[in-house]
């Protein structure tokens, strides 16, 4: 086994969906410097990526649009990354970080996995949100590790995903996909000959959808609490269900995650493995 | 109450490091009375209790000190990693053995006071030594994780370790040189810092550590910190002003580490990134 | 010295110019700004940039668009359900 199938194996058999592996080179087209896998680990070569499954086919069922908001990750792909940062450090005596994909400034976080995903070849970016879409699975959550390990990287893939030909000649026909139809609000975008000609996604709209209940609303909400001036009015918000929500979103975490799934319950890449029994 | 079958402390030993410690080690529930104060002993969580087994792993890697971006150990800390073995290894006791056992919730019981201080419990499981920097330190693994449970089995105790991690060799040079060492040179109380203390032969002798200070360094965004903000914009009397504060990124930022506590929970290692004994113990790339 | 807080006179000069540069409205041909980026190109220094962009984000829409977002997904999901599902019973008023 090639070093890299052995890494790639180890993140498989920890729950990765898929793996790619990305060049930090790579990451200086695009990149701003102090985002950059080597700015954030000194040495660092290689950047490993682990898709990990999104909800299950019956969640997608669901027609109470609560379930989709709180069921959860279980946070396979990190569990993956871990897997593989152990075994690159014990085993193979190279660094290895799990690369820091949280938000540390409003909605900034220290390195993109999305763009981690897509020059590990594992998706390209699609019209919805601009998700990373693999052709095999369509919505995949990512994480990534780096290293100062050298491995082959990945190409990125030469087939866009998106537009599935479904969706390219539904806008042949009628001007829209089915993600830009369920949700103008925050996605715009234009086809031409079945490629993404344009495409805007108006991501504090999203946020809304997205993270209806989690740190954004309870940081709006409770501006409004203390802007409030009549106690009776103020205690009806605190104890009120938006409110009680917000402040379980932040304690359970795991499960509100993700709170909008509308464009991605349309789309039909990876569609075939939602069919089931 | 059955005995314990024969080797049953290397049997659980064994069955801690299968899932996923580095090293384990039992203390006697006993000798928390010396060193623990009232309330946070064995004892008090679980009456009868006899051992307190203690694992220690999940640490940062190599990877992580060396990195430059300081948001990698902030944000992407491994601390729960143990503690799922803690778990794991309290179940086992019961379900194998037949014996009560408490994992020792790693939260606060009230205020910043922990329900059983887990430094102390690796300390008196032979598992290592308090440093000048404050964490306990093992000799062979350095800087580590801990989780504990206690349980009313009689397992076999170990010693306490002999020898002492800190002061490191290069550490006690530096004091003869310079009268200071990496961690109190980082983070000097003289100089608003949290750490001072004293060598003599080799030995620490005297440690200072302002925990009130340590924590608005290991805990910058936390329930601190947020408690702080929300006291400032209830005193605020301008509208707008109220606005950049809660929607400000320090507010932010303490509310994604309070959401995603579980890789939050500690924000400054300064003191162990330039300890020679508590990582940089193997070789890397 | 107390917590930062932004000038909230500073703040309204320059969100509208911070949002359009950074990633909250985004093209997928043009990467955002970093704040070091943006705060070059405004002239200001890139702490005043990154707690502009924190609190522009939060402030870009009010509440009634949390609002609008609970009532979207409720219907968005049962529109989808009686069309997949084949379940017109479902469709929402």
């Amino acid at each position: 086994m090639t070093r890299e199938e052995q890494v790639k194996e180890v993140g498989r058999r920890a729950g990765a969906r898929v793996v790619g592996i990305a060049a930090v080179e790579a990451f200086r087209a695009k990149v701003p410097e102090g985002y950059r896998p080597e700015d954030i680990l000194p040495g660092a070569r290689s950047v490993v990526v682990a898709g990990g499954d999104g909800p299950t086919a019956g969640a997608w069922r669901s027609p109470d649009h609560r379930v989709m908001e709180i069921t959860g990750y279980d946070l396979r792909e990190n569990v993956a990354v871990h897997a593989m940062c152990d075994f690159i450090e014990t085993t193979l005596s190279y660094r290895a970080i799990q690369a820091p994909s949280l938000p540390v400034h409003g909605h900034e976080p220290p390195m993109s996995m999305m763009h981690a995903a897509e020059l590990a070849g594992l998706g390209t970016r699609s019209l919805a949100a601009h998700i990373i879409l693999n052709p095999e699975y369509g919505l995949l959550y990512y994480a990534a590790l780096i290293t100062t390990l050298p491995l082959e990287p990945d190409p990125p893939l030469a087939e866009p995903a998106c537009p599935h030909p479904g969706c390219a000649a539904m806008y042949k026909r009628i001007g829209t996909t089915p993600c830009l139809r369920v949700c103008p609000a925050c996605l715009a975008g234009k086809v031409n000959d079945g490629r993404i000609q344009e495409s805007t996604y108006d991501r504090e709209k999203c946020h809304s959808r997205a993270q209806t209940y989690g740190i954004g609303s309870f940081q709006k909400g409770l501006l409004q609490i203390v802007n409030e001036d009549d106690p009776a009015r103020r205690r009806t918000m605190i104890y009120g269900d938006f409110f009680t929500k917000s402040l379980q979103s932040l304690g359970f975490f795991r499960d509100s995650i993700a709170q909008c799934f509308e464009c991605m319950r349309v789309c039909p890449v990876g569609r075939k493995y939602r069919k089931l029994q | 109450m059955s005995p314990l079958p024969p080797n049953a402390t290397a049997t659980l030993k064994s069955v801690a490091l299968k899932s996923g410690a580095l090293v384990c080690g039992v203390a006697d529930a006993a000798v928390f009375a010396a060193r623990a104060p009232e309330k946070q002993r064995p004892d008090d969580l679980l009456p009868g209790a006899r051992s307190v087994v203690v694992v220690g792993g999940a640490q940062p890697r190599e990877g992580d000190w060396a990195a430059t971006s300081p948001w990698v150990l902030q944000t992407m800390g491994t601390t729960e990693r143990i503690q799922g073995v803690g778990r794991r290894l309290a179940q086992y006791i019961e379900s194998e053995l037949g014996y009560y056992a408490l994992y020792v919730p790693p939260g606060t019981a009230s205020g910043d006071t922990p329900f059983l201080s887990l430094m102390l419990a690796a300390e008196l499981a032979g598992l290592g030594s308090k440093s000048l920097a404050g964490p306990v330190l093992n000799r062979e693994h350095g800087f580590m994780y801990w989780s504990a449970v206690i349980t009313t089995a009689p397992f076999e105790s170990d010693r306490l370790e002999a020898e002492p991690a800190c002061p490191a060799p290069p550490c006690r040079e530096m004091w003869e040189r310079e009268g200071t060492t990496p961690c109190l040179k980082t983070c000097p109380s003289s100089e608003g810092g949290c750490l001072s203390g004293k060598l003599e032969n080799g030995r620490a002798v005297r440690t200072f550590y302002d925990a009130a200070r340590c924590n608005t360094r290991v805990h910058t965004h936390w329930v601190g910190g947020f408690q702080k903000v929300l006291e400032e914009t209830l005193n605020e009397p301008d509208r707008d002003r109220r606005k950049m504060l809660l929607y400000g990124d320090f507010f932010t930022r303490s509310l994604w580490a309070i959401t995603y506590s579980s890789t939050n929970i500690a924000q400054c290692f300064e003191c162990m990134r330039v300890c020679p004994a508590a990582h940089g113990l193997k070789e890397m790339k | 010295m107390s917590v930062f807080k932004l000038d909230p006179d500073v703040y309204k000069r320059y969100k509208d110019q911070v949002l359009e540069l950074c990633n909250s409205f985004q093209r997928i041909d043009r990467p955002g700004l970093s704040d070091k980026q943006i705060a070059e190109r405004l002239g200001l220094d890139e702490r005043t940039v990154t707690e502009i962009r924190c609190v522009a984000e939060r402030d870009c829409y009010s509440l009634d668009e949390w609002e609008k977002a609970i009532e979207f997904k409720r219907k968005a999901t049962l529109e989808w359900s009686a069309l997949a599902l084949k379940r017109p019973d479902l469709k929402p008023e």
